[in-house]
């Protein structure tokens, strides 16, 4: 069973394309990094699966279901969004435990703050956070929050927009592990955009390379690594990258 | 920039007819004629006078005679006073009314942006302080509270200017000053906060490292973009000195067109009205224009928007 | 200089050790956003000066024509034009009780007072000397005459002494004076009060929910509903309220509920745009995508998420439409077309008293002060009120 399934998917912002012809599937289970450089269309494809953005043709499908973008009830119960920025992504004057029962409040599930525990410990925060607001925590917590939001009503697809590009280097790596160990416990399928290859590389089974809004190549996580990728961009990339490294 | 202009004039246009539509019906939702109130007439006379001035031809041949009117210039006689005709009034107030404003409006400029500049440059010292506290006064107090209060210590306890008329330059002074005030205290607050905040900019703090010339800075650079909100705001400042006119005048017995107002409301004089509101509302928005094209030159980020489109 | 030649211990360049707790100290003690207002607002002494002061004048309006003596609408034209202080005479019969007075400098007239300055009635004069100026008063033996011929009038006895006073009393009957028609100036003043701070408050109220919803649907929609709605506001915007309001009132009749129709018909555009332009900013920040991916209706967008977050402004602009509203008001029974006589609203109050300028300035002095001391108690709150809610400030 696939999880996405996007066929000649073309995007637009206020008429101008900005997504051409994307077509590829990612697994049930997987872990699928789309890598690119800003504005190489990576983020707008996770708008439009996520019902964000629905200025798009082509067909989008979710564990075999197409979406409509205009219910997005329905796409909320399957897919949930970590985004960017730990500073934006919570509201401000809102509570830990305000932030969590939000979207059991929007489904109508009851819950009488087991649920809310249960992810706080998940992701590694301690109860007495419950009831703090975001400025009073640092960004790789907020982040964290923002993650135990997105899993709050169990979906099998989660959307990461670069979720570590705004932390500190030292936090990073926290919140990658927490993301490798959240997916093996909740068997989620993830779909990961980032600009950063060590991130890609190591979160994720396969990745797809994108440039100027069109997918340049797919590969596996081994491929790239052992520096065998195919198309002349997808190297520079790693080049360039290798290069940032001091390699 | 042409298709902004045009876009503006014809904003212009239908905002008018709107006005003048809305005064016209308006004014006839008013039960009664002009000539049904107090005088005793006989009805042939009644009729004869409701015939002369098309009091009977049904309301669309009206409001289309009195467009036409307007197109011609023309607002129609006073009901209350049939021999004189609405233009006359309102040439006749112009003078006086004319000269207060624009006196008025050369204090609120020429004092207060100097004195909000002053302010700044001198943040937290004591001319700040005192121009801060002198425009929170003038902000808060009511036009014609300041008139009335002047009024009394300047002219009747100390004499030093006229209680009315405006036989010499010193008739001149209460009225602008009270005309002025509040907005004078207005734009020197925001003549203050605005060139704080373009100072503080990081594009200040570069000019000064490079070591340009502080006043050469100051007005360069930073009082013409300081300028930008204090023109945007002109417009409206000049409605409200118009407004404020009405006031003045019924205090200081001057005979302007906002005096003529003033009393055709209390003997409901409704073509007077009509025509005086609709002259304001066009000079209004002449001005509302002007002060456009004014902000146009100083912020070219509008005219640049315009081309890439 | 020498300084530059020191060796630095080697020890000193040792990797300092990183405390997983200091990593997460946050700086400040941890406020809510509101505490962190309501302290910044508790600081700034003008605007909780004005605060109080409003409650006061609030509470003044609500109770003190309950508890006064005197009605609105009272005239006693005997007893008109009394001000507040009264300079009392003495004047001592032998075997009867003192009697005291006052002289009306307006009139010329005495007036005869308990030894307190509570009033009991006007005096006839015995007679009026209109040649030379002067009327002239019998207390039983005692002859006092009011000689006006020289300006300030001056109570002189049979030998042309000027009798001191017997001293300076607070009006205890009519505590801010009487007018014109022998009404109490105080009762008519909280009247005003009244009047100006329902209509302040009706017409604000109808700001809030029409702008709100108006910019707030504006600016959540953008696009050609926001075009639309705006342009709608422009053509509103570019006349000067106050005409709107005239020609309002001038069809409507004169009146209270007129000119809460009037101001409340065109004043909620500043609002609306205040609120539209929160709205634009808003809407694009994370957390409501975030909540849009949640699957959140529109409406819970809107009611939990973006209007309370532009509480601040919306408060702000509130809290300085007020004196607005209360000077339009206050401006339209100015000349004539607020409230109708005999109801009191600080604007006719200030037009009476200009009438009697010359002679009796303390009547403009009240409504006057009240006005100013009014509408400087809502500068200031809103201005604090803004400071406080500024995040830039927080030190």
């Amino acid at each position: 069973m696939t999880a996405i399934d996007l066929k000649d998917l073309t995007i637009s912002y206020s008429s101008v394309p900005v997504v051409h012809g994307a077509n590829f599937s990612v697994a049930d289970g997987e872990s699928f990094a789309l890598v690119g450089e800003s504005g190489s269309g990576k983020s707008t494809i996770l708008k439009a699966i996520s019902g964000l953005n629905d200025e798009w043709t082509g067909e989008i499908k979710l564990f075999g279901e197409k979406i409509d973008p205009k219910n997005r009830t329905d796409i909320s119960r399957i897919t949930q969004m970590v985004f960017q920025d730990p500073y934006g992504s919570l509201h401000p004057r809102k509570t830990v435990d305000t932030i969590l029962n939000e979207p059991l409040a929007i489904h109508g599930i009851k819950d009488d703050g087991t649920r809310v525990l249960e992810m706080l410990s998940a992701v590694g925060l301690d109860k007495r956070y419950r009831f703090r607001y975001p400025h009073q925590m640092s960004g790789g917590q907020r982040q964290r929050v923002a993650i135990a939001r997105a899993l709050m009503i169990k979906p099998k697809l989660l959307l990461l927009d670069e979720p570590t590009s705004a932390l500190d280097v030292s936090v990073q790596a926290e919140i990658l592990n927490l993301l490798k160990k959240l997916r093996k416990e909740q068997n989620l399928t993830f779909l990961l955009v980032t600009h950063d290859l060590p991130v890609a590389s190591f979160l994720c089974d396969r990745l797809a390379v994108m440039k100027g809004g069109e997918i340049v190549e797919i590969a596996s996580r081994e491929q790239m690594t052992k520096g065998e990728l195919k198309a002349e961009y997808s190297n520079e990339l790693l080049g360039v990258h290798a290069q940032k490294l001091g390699a | 920039m042409l298709a902004y202009f045009a876009k503006r004039i014809g904003m212009m246009v239908v905002t008018l007819f709107l006005i003048i539509t809305l005064t016209f019906f308006l004014m006839h939702a008013i039960p009664g004629g002009p000539f049904t109130s107090e005088k005793m007439l006989a009805p042939e006379i009644e009729e004869a006078l409701n015939a002369k001035y098309g009091l009977n031809d049904p309301l669309w041949v009206q409001y289309l005679n009195y467009l036409k009117g307007i197109i011609t210039l023309d607002l129609g006689p006073s009901f209350k006073y049939p021999g004189i005709r609405v233009n006359d009034l309102i040439l006749d107030g112009l003078p006086v009314t004319a000269k207060t404003g624009f006196l008025a409006l050369l204090c609120v400029a020429a004092l207060g942006i100097p004195l909000g500049i002053l302010a700044a440059l001198n943040q937290n010292k004591w001319q700040d302080t005192a121009v801060m506290m002198l425009a929170t006064v003038g902000v808060a107090i009511p036009s014609y509270v300041v008139a009335t209060v002047a009024l009394y210590i300047f002219a009747l306890q100390l004499n030093l200017v006229p209680t009315f008329g405006l036989d010499d330059w010193r008739g001149y002074i209460l009225p602008v000053a009270a005309l002025s005030g509040f907005w004078l205290s207005f734009i020197a607050r925001l003549s203050r906060s605005s060139l704080l905040e373009v100072l503080g900019q990081d594009y200040i703090v570069t000019a000064k490292a490079k070591g340009l010339h502080p006043l050469s800075i100051l007005f360069k650079h930073g009082l013409r973009n300081a300028l930008i909100p204090i023109v945007t705001v002109l417009g409206p400042v000049v409605a409200n000195l118009l407004t404020g006119s009405f006031v003045i005048e019924q205090i200081f017995a001057l005979p302007g067109i906002g005096r003529h107002f003033v009393l055709s409301i209390s003997n409901r004089d409704y073509t007077t009205i009509m025509g005086i509101t609709i002259f304001y509302a066009a000079f209004l928005m002449v001005m509302i224009l002007i002060v456009d094209i004014l902000y146009m030159l100083l912020d070219p980020r509008i005219k640049l928007a315009d081309r890439n489109k | 200089m020498n300084n530059l030649n020191q060796k630095i211990d080697p020890q000193q360049w040792a990797p300092a050790k990183v405390d997983a707790g200091e990593a997460e100290f946050i700086a400040a003690p941890s406020l809510t956003f509101w505490q962190d207002v309501r302290s910044r607002l508790w600081q700034n002494r003008p605007a909780m000066f004005s605060l109080a002061f409003i409650i006061l004048l609030v509470a003044a309006a609500i109770f003190g024509p309950m508890i006064s003596r005197h009605t609105y609408f009272d005239q006693d034209l005997k007893l008109s034009n009394i001000p507040p202080i009264l300079q009392l005479y003495e004047v001592q019969n032998e075997g009867q009780a003192a009697t005291y007075f006052f002289l009306n400098s307006g009139n010329f007239k005495l007036y005869e007072t308990t030894e307190d300055g509570e009033l009991k009635s006007i005096l006839r004069a015995k007679r009026k000397d209109l040649i030379n100026k002067r009327h002239i008063y019998e207390f039983g033996e005692r002859r006092i005459f009011v000689d006006y011929s020289t300006l300030p009038a001056r109570i002189v006895d049979a030998d042309e002494n000027a009798i001191d006073a017997y001293g300076t009393k607070w009006n205890k009957t009519y505590w801010f004076g009487t007018d014109s028609l022998g009404r109490d100036v105080l009762v008519r003043q909280l009247y005003g009060a009244r009047i100006s701070l329902t209509v302040a408050f009706i017409a604000t109220l109808v700001n809030f929910f029409i702008g709100i919803f108006y910019g707030g649907v504006a600016g959540y929609f953008g696009g050609n509903v926001d075009n639309i709605m705006m342009r709608i506001v422009e053509v509103i915007a570019t006349i000067p309220l106050t005409l709107y309001v005239i020609l309002m009132m001038v069809v409507l009749q004169s009146g209270f509920i007129s000119i809460i129709v009037a101001i409340g018909t065109v004043f909620w555009v500043d609002m609306a745009r205040i609120v539209r332009g929160q709205m634009l900013t808003l809407k694009n920040q994370d957390y409501v995508d975030a909540a849009k991916t949640m699957g959140a209706s529109t409406w819970h967008i809107l009611t939990r998420h973006l209007l309370p977050n532009s509480i601040g402004p919306i408060l702000v602009t509130l809290t300085l439409l007020i004196p607005s509203a209360i000077f339009i008001e206050s401006f339209m029974s100015f000349i004539g077309l607020g409230v109708s006589v005999p109801m009191a609203s600080w604007g006719t109050l200030t037009s009476e008293a200009v009438e009697t300028l010359r002679s009796y300035p303390y009547q403009l002095f009240f409504p006057a002060a009240a006005i100013s001391l009014t509408m400087f108690a809502f500068n200031f709150l809103g201005d604090g009120l803004r400071d406080a809610l500024d995040p830039r400030l927080r030190k």
